[in-house]
């Protein structure tokens, strides 16, 4: 009997080790073909960057274009922005090299790269969401923050907050169902969230704050400038009405 | 450095005055544009001036000047103030009309005393760019006074004193120029995109006069949201500085200091500045962190001081606005923030320096020698500007 306790041991350990010994070289070729593209990647963005950095393409770009795509590059540079995009390119395409790399070296019948390359696609999918996602909320707290700020309202920063939460909530609540994480889940967990910080802001802002928002909009109301035309326009005399302009 | 003059020789014959000058009305009711045209004939009487107006029903009864209506290539929204469309549409009336000089008359045009057309007229003949000065009261014209004005003075060493006027005698060549810079905006669909005159001449070394204009009655802006409006004629300010950089980085000399006007001032009654510093104290509590992205420590010292100072006491050092400015321009030029907010972040402080302006004139001081002394404190402080310009990341105290 001890006979074949060590003979299943042996052959277990065997097969083990063999499985191991075929799926070392797949991983290294994956690993090989994310780092060698990673270098090309690397090799291409700084001679793209010295390239567009000599032709003055920022200038160029900043003198001529009224689209506004310096706003949406990072240190508001269009040059950083296409090199940064073309080594993550490059990253990416090695990503696929290597998984079709391991897929050939591994000896299995399973073909890994069908399963991968479409959970990669989302993953990519998803991680520009959440990117997308981050950036507009920040954008939408920081306007809405100063917008409110500009109307004297003095829940002007809960608003920003509530707000960028509510995106942040909702892209998160995307970037799950985008990797199919969760599932029903997922859903359910996001409508009660959405739904409760929605109706908290708006018992908060239309009956706990009721005095507060009358208050506010009084204010803001009796500091507009009435337009001529306006049945509440008077003709400004000098020590009554500042002209700003 | 471009030239400027004040003196204009008023004593041109009649017949030669007007030869080649065309003047461009805005659009105005039938009964303004009757006004403005019997002071065009005042101005000029007898005389074969050309008059330009894109109100193709005016008719004006009995008048001795050439009417020509046109229909405007561009047309503006924004009709309070002198756009690119404005100056474009002028330029190609005078070009086709074979004119020499160029009066663009603004908003409510029809307030104009025949006295100050001709002189402006007299003055358009005479230089490449001329410019209205106006007599605004103490409470008037607060953003010229708190950014347009110094800021110009400064970095361009114009002396006019209402950079964005709304009245402007053109030499065809500066007209040609303005309307080049006015093309860049209104291809790009920007038909209401302001200009700078000023900047423009101070650049191409042309000449530059002023006239006194009085009376005159002035337009409201389209728009009775100061945000909006600020945004849009600082941010345009901020953006022709940018694009003029090799200009006014080069050292320029400062401007003989004007002479400011003796009468004795008249103590004002206190503005009602609570609501200004209700809005200031709490853009402060809100927008610290935006403002800490653009302003260096010392200024946000600055502002932690007077969002505790009391209202009677309410003072805003002029070099603390100085700096504010500067670096809200820079900030502008290397997008630190959005734009849109960076110049949402900047009205609660022109709230500031309005409040701490106004208890300054209440406590007697002359209105206008508070904006020449700031301007002088502009022109001080233009080192600071063009050191954070070249090295933002170095320099930054």
């Amino acid at each position: 009997m001890w006979q074949q306790v060590e003979l299943a041991l042996g052959q277990s350990t065997h097969r083990v080790l063999v499985k191991l010994a075929s799926f070392l070289p797949a991983l290294v070729a994956l690993l090989l073909a994310v780092i060698i593209l990673a270098l090309i990647g690397a090799a291409l963005a700084a001679l793209l960057r010295r390239t567009l950095t000599a032709a003055k393409f920022d200038e160029r770009l900043a003198h001529n274009s009224i689209a506004p795509i310096s706003d949406w590059s990072p240190a508001n540079s269009p040059t950083a922005l296409i090199s940064r995009v073309v080594f993550w390119g490059c990253v990416l395409i090695g990503c696929f090299i290597g998984i079709s790399a391991f897929d050939a070296a591994y000896p299995g019948d399973a073909q890994i790269s069908v399963y991968v390359f479409p959970y990669i696609t989302h993953a990519i999918g998803a991680v520009l969401l959440l990117i997308a996602g981050t950036v507009i909320a920040r954008f939408l707290e920081r306007s809405i923050l100063i917008g409110a700020v500009n109307a004297k309202l003095q829940y002007a920063r809960m608003l920003s907050i509530g707000i960028k939460w509510l995106v942040l909530v909702l892209t998160a609540a995307m970037v799950l169902d985008h990797l199919q994480i969760g599932g029903g889940v997922v859903e359910l967990a996001f409508g009660i969230l959405f739904g409760g910080i929605v109706l908290t802001l708006a018992l908060a802002v239309g009956l706990g704050s009721r005095d507060i928002v009358s208050r506010s909009l009084e204010r803001s109301a009796s500091t507009l400038d009435p337009i001529p035309g306006d049945p509440d326009y008077k003709s400004p005399t000098h020590t009554e009405t500042l002209r700003h302009f | 450095m471009a030239s400027a003059e004040t003196n204009v020789n008023l004593s041109a014959s009649p017949a030669s005055a007007a030869q080649g000058l065309l003047v461009s009305l805005p659009p105005l009711p039938q009964e303004a544009f009757e006004l403005a045209v019997g002071n065009l004939a005042l101005a000029f009487p007898g005389e074969p001036v050309l008059v330009a107006t894109p109100d193709t029903s005016s008719q004006s009864s009995g008048s001795p000047l050439r009417l020509l209506s046109y229909n405007p290539t561009t047309v503006s929204a924004t009709p309070w103030i002198l756009t690119a469309a404005d100056y474009l549409n002028a330029y190609k009336i005078a070009q086709d009309n074979q004119a020499t000089a160029c009066l663009v008359l603004g908003a409510e045009a029809q307030s104009l005393s025949p006295e100050a057309i001709r002189a402006l007229a007299m003055s358009a003949l005479q230089s490449d760019l001329t410019v209205a000065r106006y007599d605004l009261g103490p409470r008037e014209g607060l953003v010229n006074a708190a950014i347009l004005y110094p800021v110009t003075r400064a970095l361009f060493g114009t002396r006019p004193r209402f950079p964005l006027a709304i009245d402007v005698g053109l030499s065809l060549k500066m007209a040609g120029r303005l309307a080049a810079a006015a093309q860049r905006f209104t291809s790009a669909g920007q038909n209401d995109a302001l200009l700078w005159p000023l900047n423009e001449a101070a650049s191409a070394n042309c000449t530059i006069a002023e006239i006194p204009v009085t009376p005159r009655a002035f337009p409201h802006p389209t728009s009775s949201d100061l945000n909006a409006v600020l945004a849009q004629v600082a941010g345009s300010l901020f953006a022709d500085v940018d694009a003029k950089a090799s200009y006014w980085q080069r050292a320029r000399g400062t401007q003989p200091q004007p002479s400011i006007p003796t009468s004795t001032p008249v103590a004002e009654s206190p503005a009602d500045i609570a609501s200004m510093l209700d809005a200031f104290r709490l853009a402060y509590s809100n927008l610290h962190e935006i403002w800490s992205l653009v302003l260096p420590p010392n200024s946000l010292l600055g502002l932690k001081k007077l969002s505790v100072m009391s209202p009677e006491t309410f003072r805003m050092p002029d070099n603390l606005w100085v700096r504010i400015i500067y670096d809200f321009t820079l900030a502008y030029r290397l997008r630190t923030i959005n734009r849109g907010h960076l110049m949402g972040a900047l009205t609660p402080l022109y709230l500031a320096w309005t409040a701490s302006h106004l208890t300054l004139i209440s406590n007697g001081t002359p209105p206008e020698k508070h904006i020449q002394d700031l301007a002088a404190a502009f022109e001080a402080d233009k080192p600071y500007l063009v050191s954070r310009w070249r090295w933002p990341d170095r320099f930054n105290p």
